[in-house]
C-alpha cells in the first residue's frame, strides 16, 4: 500500500455503504437529522414497531441512576432517556441532554418542556468526540443509537471516558448483529426493502432511512464493540443482547 | 424484555388511574422521590415505583429503595382482606425493610384511588349508552355470582358425597379428635400394662 493510499485510508470513513473523507461524514450526517427531526419519534414508533421504548426502558434500568446523580445522554435526540433520568435523579440531580445536531436538541427541548421537564435539565450542543466538559463530571453517560453516526469512534469512546467520574458508567444502546441467520435474513429484508419506503412515506425522506439501514450493517458487531469500549480504558465491559442482538447494550466503567 | 414490558404497563395503567381518581394525586406529593420496591414471588425480577412530580415511574431497579417488601401476590390479597401484617411477618410470608412508614403511604394512596367509571364511560358513549351497560353489567354480574355459587355447590357435593373424593372439614376435625382420644387411651393403657408389669416382678421377688 503507497503511503498516499494510507493517508487516505486514515482519513476516510464510512457513511452507510459509501465511503466518504472524515471531514464530509460530519455534514452528511447532520444534513441526515435535520431532515428526520420533526417526524423523528413517529418513525422511530414505526420501524421498531414500538419495541425502542423498550429498549430504552431497559437502559434506564441497567444504568442503575439514583437522586442526586449526574447524567448525560449523549446523541440523546429527541430526549426520551434524559425525560426518565430527569425523574429519577430528582431535584438534587442533572441531567444534560447532548446532540451536534441542532434540529433534533430543537425537537427534544420543545417536547421535554411541554411535558413540564425544566428544573434539572440542560441542553449542550456538543460533538461526542471533543466533549466540552471537565474531565471526572458525570455518574452516567448514556449514547442511544448515536455512536454509529460518530466519524471517529474511538476518539468519541476516550472522550466519554474523560469526562466520568471514577466509578460512573457508560452505556451504549446501539444496533448490532443479529444472533440467529433466519433472523439476519428477515430484518435485512425489512431494513432494506420496508424501511426506505416507511421512511418515503412519513417522513418524505427514503434516502435518510436507506442510509439507517447501511449505516447499522457497517456499524462494529458486539465483540469488536466491547474490544473498542475496553481500548479507550472501559473496565467490567459487558454486552447484552436485545430482540435476538438486532440491538445491544453496552455497559462499562471508569474506575 | 418482558419485565421492561411489565413495567410500562403497570406505569401508564397506574398513572391514568391517579388522573382519573377523583382525589387526583394530592397524595403523591407527600412521597416525592420516595421508592417503594416489591419483589413478588411470581414475578421473579423487583418492582421499583418511584415518585416524581406527581406521576409514578415504575422500574425494575431495586437499588437504594426507602422500603422495600419481599411477598407473593397471594399473601398482597390475604393482606387487604385481613390487614394481618403482624401474623404474615411472623409466617414469613410477608418481609418488609426499611421504613414502613412509606410502604403504608403507598397502601394509603393505593385504598383512596376513587374512579367514577360510569362519568369515565359516558364522556366516551353518552350517558344513556352508559346507564344501559352498567344495568346489564349489573345483571350479568349477579347472574355469574349466582351461577358460580352453584357450580361450587354442584361440585362440592359431587366430590364429598357422591364420589366421596374431597372429606369434609368436619370429618377431619371429628378423626383428629377420635384419634387424640386414642392416644388418650393407649396412654392409659401403657401405664396400666407397665404398673402390671411391675407388680408382677414384685411378687417374683
Amino acid at each position: 500500500m503507497s503511503a498516499q493510499d494510507q493517508d487516505h485510508q486514515d482519513n476516510s470513513t464510512h457513511f452507510g455503504y459509501q465511503t466518504v473523507d472524515k471531514t464530509e461524514k460530519e455534514s452528511k450526517v447532520a444534513s441526515v437529522f435535520h431532515s428526520v427531526a420533526a417526524q423523528y419519534d413517529v418513525m422511530n414508533d414505526l420501524m421498531s414497531f414500538g419495541v425502542h421504548r423498550l429498549w430504552k426502558r431497559f437502559t434506564i434500568d441497567a444504568s442503575g441512576v439514583r437522586p442526586g446523580n449526574k447524567v448525560l445522554d449523549l446523541a440523546g435526540g429527541t430526549g426520551d432517556l434524559t425525560a426518565k433520568f430527569s425523574q429519577l435523579v430528582g431535584k438534587e440531580g442533572q441531567v444534560v441532554l447532548a446532540d451536534i445536531n441542532s434540529s433534533m436538541l430543537n425537537v427534544g427541548r420543545d417536547k421535554l418542556r411541554d411535558r413540564g421537564l425544566v428544573q434539572n435539565i440542560d441542553y449542550v450542543q456538543a460533538n461526542a468526540q471533543h466533549l466540552p466538559f471537565e474531565d471526572n463530571t458525570f455518574d452516567v453517560i448514556t449514547i442511544a443509537f448515536g455512536l454509529r453516526n460518530v466519524t471517529d469512534k474511538d476518539e468519541a469512546l476516550r472522550s466519554m471516558y474523560r469526562v466520568l467520574k471514577p466509578g460512573g458508567r457508560l452505556l451504549v444502546l446501539e444496533f448490532s448483529k443479529p444472533e440467529q441467520e433466519l433472523l439476519t435474513k428477515a430484518y435485512d429484508f425489512y431494513s432494506f426493502n420496508i424501511l426506505p419506503k416507511m421512511g418515503e412515506l412519513v417522513a418524505k425522506d427514503g434516502e435518510s432511512y436507506q442510509y439507517l439501514a447501511e449505516s447499522i450493517r457497517m456499524h462494529p458487531n458486539q465483540e469488536t464493540l466491547k474490544e473498542m469500549m475496553e481500548t479507550a480504558g472501559f473496565e467490567h465491559t459487558t454486552f447484552k443482547n436485545l430482540t435476538g442482538g438486532i440491538v445491544a447494550l453496552h455497559k462499562g466503567y471508569k474506575f | 424484555m418482558y419485565q421492561q414490558f411489565i413495567c410500562a404497563v403497570l406505569e401508564s395503567v397506574i398513572n391514568k388511574a391517579l388522573t382519573l381518581s377523583l382525589n387526583g394525586n394530592k397524595g403523591l406529593s407527600s412521597l416525592d422521590q420516595k421508592c417503594l420496591v416489591v419483589q413478588l414471588s411470581e414475578l421473579g425480577f423487583p418492582l421499583s415505583f418511584i415518585i416524581c412530580d406527581g406521576k409514578v415511574l415504575v422500574t425494575s431497579m431495586d437499588e437504594h429503595p426507602d422500603c422495600s417488601i419481599h411477598t407473593s401476590i397471594k399473601t398482597l390479597v390475604e393482606l387487604k382482606k385481613d390487614q394481618q401484617v403482624t401474623e404474615l411477618i411472623k409466617q414469613d410470608k410477608l418481609n418488609i425493610v426499611g421504613d414502613i412508614k412509606v410502604a403504608q403511604q403507598f397502601a394509603q394512596l393505593a385504598e383512596t384511588l376513587d374512579i367514577d367509571w360510569q362519568t369515565e364511560l359516558a364522556k366516551h358513549i353518552g350517558d344513556v349508552p352508559t346507564f344501559k351497560l352498567t344495568q346489564l353489567g349489573k345483571k350479568l354480574a349477579n347472574k355469574l355470582g349466582f351461577a358460580a355459587r352453584q357450580i361450587e355447590a354442584d361440585s362440592t357435593e359431587w366430590l364429598v358425597h357422591e364420589k366421596r373424593l374431597v372429606v369434609p372439614r368436619s370429618e377431619i376435625s371429628s378423626f383428629n379428635l377420635q384419634v387424640s382420644e386414642l392416644d388418650i387411651r393407649t396412654e392409659a393403657l401403657t401405664e396400666k400394662f407397665a404398673k402390671l408389669n411391675a407388680l408382677l416382678s414384685d411378687n417374683k421377688e
